[in-house]
């Protein structure tokens, strides 16, 4: 009887294990780092397109950057439909992708396609700067125009922004001062920063969160949910200082060792279409066809020049430099 | 079938012998294979993260650990960790006792009141305290507006409160069993004499409780220091170990020092593992006197009374509001900003996958944990191989390691074939399983030293073979040791972060994941109500158990009383 049991029992876990590792054919497995809500709105659209239902996990640039890594070259999901560049250009490096010259791409600017086709940008995202309305008023201050002028000692502690430790948004933050003022002068802007700053928060898109409830009075903080909060009844007001922000890539590639090489191409030839870019435009990115933009309006925010390629490379040097000037303090 | 004929005779010569050998041999054959089981999901993890940490493209190194030692930043994440552990080990065992003793010895009235409000925290996430911890005291917080406070959460202390009110029900719960099952009738004898009650508890209660205060001790600093959620959340910018090894790891995709930051967070880890294991070798006078005996309850001194329900009330209330805060939070559109009650928070479905799959992962490693803890402890007990106490010191060496380096190490040894787990459900399940291997196992051994093994062997005197006894006699006596296992390890599995947070896989989300993730990000309303998603099950599953056993004859609360010491 106990035996029956026992073997029942194993039975039952047996066939539960069998069947969650079973998968469907128009099912894809992908590594995705828009927010969460973001994340759903392309897996419902690439879905109503195409039938092919995107199993995602909401992971940061980070933490996808870091599990790809681990896994190489024996990857869980078939492909990225969302990474940062610093990933996107390890992979092509590696060759851990396959490159594939898809039709609905034809006319992208560079920015957007990798000149060998390995990735593909399909949205640019930026940081802005957020401020609390209520906060702001109660305390008689006006927004900074200019990004010096967040190192008035009146910001000491009121300003959060994310950690490039762990962050994407972060990273982008970092390199985009140091294209903005040269890596010497970029450098003694950051720390002159750091004595404004009361903490570095994980998550790029945290800063916004933290100053929409007023719990600091400025971020430095990912576009990407900015609109949305303030759609929310957040109180909180935006401004892309006088000296410009910076951008980086949300990036698609496919890997070499999917098995279901239709359907990832079936997916990147979505997010070529003029429609999967207005659709991201609606979001508030900056997309590979030109639409209009929700956060920014017809205009293209003034950016900074970057040079992403080199950014990825420099990122860990810039990591220990990082961690020797920011993160001894005991508080 | 003719060819089955032709070999009967032999065959059956076979069968026999290999029954017979199975009979005399099937201990040490459970034994080897547990082993096996023990150095693969055990011992070659953290191997692994070991030879990552010494291993770099050109040979062996131990250039990053010179990183680690001479990088003012890395150290102080170090030394922050282990203040924090030790501050909170001893609030949480301070708490603890009062707790636990009120609830044993105080007042009728107080007792089940407390002992509810002091289990609460088990079965929620531990970040819950950070959460809650921001409403009221962040920067906007309710109580820092009302109050005008100057004081910043965001730091050492804001994580002290944070891991102290998470940890508190478990130094509780293992001081309380053994506290439960101490003989009162010493207390009582010394009281009679004339001793006062503030010495009957230096000189009699707290020496007798020595073994279950260090497994306390160990237990809540191991999870103090390897639960990262409070940390993350409420860190600011003082740094700590756990969260810098998942930073090291997750952000920036440095393996090498990720490992580095693992190993030196074992190490206290073992260290006290040791400790405690010698401490308590030649101190087994805990049984005396036999079975426990209700305690009468007596008439406390006001000058312990007092100061132990201040305490006791004050860890109480905090507790209770904390949970109040994320229940209003779930109701509330933006909890300090729009404090419109709505459903939407708890309307939201999104989560209801990932609650499902951390049950379903949760039951396989419960189902997997109770078994193996259950065989473990047979094969410890009544095994007569050399190496059993090695066996023993493995099993139960599973509590003494921090979640995250657990994650890590699964994460660098079943990437790759031939043990490719990653990616699937049983990597989740598996590394809970020989995490909280040690609750069943030591709730195995302690019934079967209660078991006489004259039962056994009256039953192989009477011809019944090795498989038939065990099915009959061990089994059932041994049933509540294996419920103790699975209920510890389903609740634990279903709220710990710290390990698979680094094994979960796309398309395949855990719901304490997901309410971290969603915490970090600052959606507070979501995080809270699939918080409160999540307690409600818990609570649904142990009333089911609760009832359950209660109809096949046993009580969980006796059960629990063998969960721990």
């Amino acid at each position: 009887m106990k035996g029956k049991v026992i073997f029942g029992i194993v039975a039952v876990m047996v066939s539960v294990v069998l069947m969650s590792s079973h998968g469907f054919a128009q099912e894809i497995r992908a590594y995705m780092g828009l927010s969460p809500e973001n994340n759903a709105k392309v897996v419902n659209f690439i879905k109503g397109k195409t039938g092919i239902q995107i199993l995602q996990t909401f992971q940061s640039f980070g933490e996808i950057e870091a599990k790809v890594k681990s896994e190489a070259p024996n990857f869980n999901a078939d492909m990225i439909t969302g990474c940062g560049s610093p990933l996107a250009f390890m992979a092509k490096k590696n060759q851990w992708v396959v490159p594939y010259d898809s039709p609905a791409w034809k006319g992208v600017s560079s920015e957007f396609i990798d000149q060998d086709k390995n990735w593909f940008n399909i949205s640019n995202f930026s940081f802005v700067l957020v401020g609390n309305k209520n906060k702001l008023q109660e305390k008689g201050l006006s927004m900074p125009k200019s990004w010096k002028e967040l190192l008035d000692p009146k910001w000491k502690d009121q300003i959060v922004m994310p950690s490039p430790l762990s962050s994407g948004t972060a990273n982008m933050i970092r390199f985009a001062f140091l294209a903005l003022y040269g890596e010497e002068e970029g450098w003694k802007f950051l720390q002159a920063l750091d004595k404004n700053i009361h903490h570095y928060t994980r998550s790029g898109n945290a800063p916004t969160d933290l100053v929409g409830r007023g719990e600091f009075l400025l971020g430095i903080t990912s576009d990407e949910n900015v609109k949305k909060r303030i759609d929310e009844g957040y109180p909180l007001i935006w401004s892309v200082p006088q000296e410009g922000i910076g951008y980086d890539g949300t990036f698609a590639l496919i890997f070499k060792t999917t098995k279901k090489m239709a359907e990832c191409k079936k997916v990147i030839d979505v997010m070529g279409t003029p429609e999967f870019s207005s659709m991201m435009a609606e979001i508030g990115y900056v997309t590979p066809r030109p639409a209009e933009n929700k956060l920014y309006g017809k205009v293209t925010p003034k950016y900074i020049k970057l040079d992403l390629g080199y950014a990825a490379e420099m990122r860990p040097k810039w990591n220990d430099i990082w961690k020797e000037k920011f993160r001894t303090e005991f508080k | 079938m003719a060819e089955a004929g032709s070999f009967h005779v032999p065959r059956f010569g076979v069968r026999e012998r290999v029954k017979a050998f199975l009979n005399a041999e099937l201990v040490n054959i459970l034994a080897a294979i547990l082993f096996l089981l023990l150095v693969i999901f055990l011992l070659y993890p953290i191997l692994a993260v070991l030879i990552k940490s010494i291993k770099d493209p050109e040979g062996l190194t131990l250039s990053y650990y010179v990183k680690f030692f001479t990088k003012g930043y890395y150290f102080r994440s170090l030394t922050n960790t282990l203040l924090l552990g030790l501050m909170n080990t001893l609030v949480c065992l301070i708490a603890g006792f009062c707790l636990a003793y009120l609830t044993t010895r105080g007042p009728l009235l107080l007792r089940k009141p407390l002992k509810l409000v002091a289990m609460m925290p088990l079965i929620a996430p531990p970040y819950l305290f950070a959460i809650s911890l921001i409403i009221l005291f962040g920067h906007n917080g309710i109580m820092t507006k009302a109050f005008g406070i100057k004081w910043s959460l965001y730091g050492f202390t804001g994580v002290v409160i944070a891991q102290t009110l998470a940890f508190i029900p478990l130094a509780y719960l293992m001081i309380e069993n053994t506290l439960r099952s101490l003989n009162p009738n010493l207390e009582e004898s010394a009281y009679d004499l004339g001793a006062s009650e503030i010495r009957i508890i230096r000189t009699i209660t707290i020496p007798l409780l020595a073994p279950g205060i260090l497994k306390a001790g160990l237990l809540v600093f191991v999870m103090t220091i390897a639960e990262f959620g409070n940390a993350a959340i409420l860190g600011g910018r003082t740094p700590f170990l756990a969260p810098d090894t998942y930073t090291m790891i997750i952000g920036e995709a440095d393996f090498e020092m990720g490992s580095v930051l693992s190993v030196i967070l074992i190490i206290p880890c073992i260290i006290i593992f040791f400790l405690h294991n010698y401490m308590l070798t030649g101190k087994k006078f805990t049984t005396i006197g036999g079975k426990p005996v209700a305690s009468e309850p007596r008439k406390m001194t006001p000058l312990v009374k007092i100061p132990f329900i201040l305490i006791a009330s004050t860890v109480g209330m905090a507790i209770i509001v904390s949970f109040g805060m994320v229940l209003l939070a779930s109701f509330t559109r933006i909890l300090g900003v729009n404090n419109e009650l709505v459903l939407m928070h708890i309307k939201n479905f999104d989560s209801n996958l990932a609650i499902y799959n951390s049950i379903k992962v949760s039951l396989i490693a419960a189902l997997i944990g109770a078994m193996v803890g259950t065989l473990l402890a047979y094969v410890i007990v009544r095994g007569k191989f050399f190496g059993r106490s090695f066996i023993e010191m493995i099993s139960l060496s599973g509590f003494a390691l921090p979640g995250t380096v657990i994650g890590i190490g699964y994460l660098l040894a079943f990437n790759a074939p031939p043990l490719k787990l990653t990616g699937g459900i049983m990597i989740l399940a598996l590394n809970s399983v020989f995490r909280f291997l040690a609750v069943g196992v030591e709730a195995g051994i302690s019934k079967l030293h209660q078991i006489n093994i004259e039962i056994e062997e009256a039953s192989a005197d009477l011809g019944a073979n090795f498989m038939v006894t065990f099915y009959k006699i061990v089994l059932p006596l041994m049933f509540p040791a294996f419920i103790a296992g699975f209920i510890y390890t389903f609740m634990t599995t279903l709220v710990s972060l710290s390990a698979v947070v680094f094994l979960v896989s796309p398309g395949f989300e855990l719901a304490a994941v997901r309410i971290f993730d969603r915490a970090v990000y600052g959606e507070i309303g979501n995080a809270s109500a699939t918080t409160m998603k999540l307690v409600a099950i818990v609570i649904l599953c142990m009333v089911i158990l609760n009832y359950i056993t209660k109809k096949t004859g046993f009580d969980v609360s006796q059960k629990k009383g063998s969960v721990t010491v």
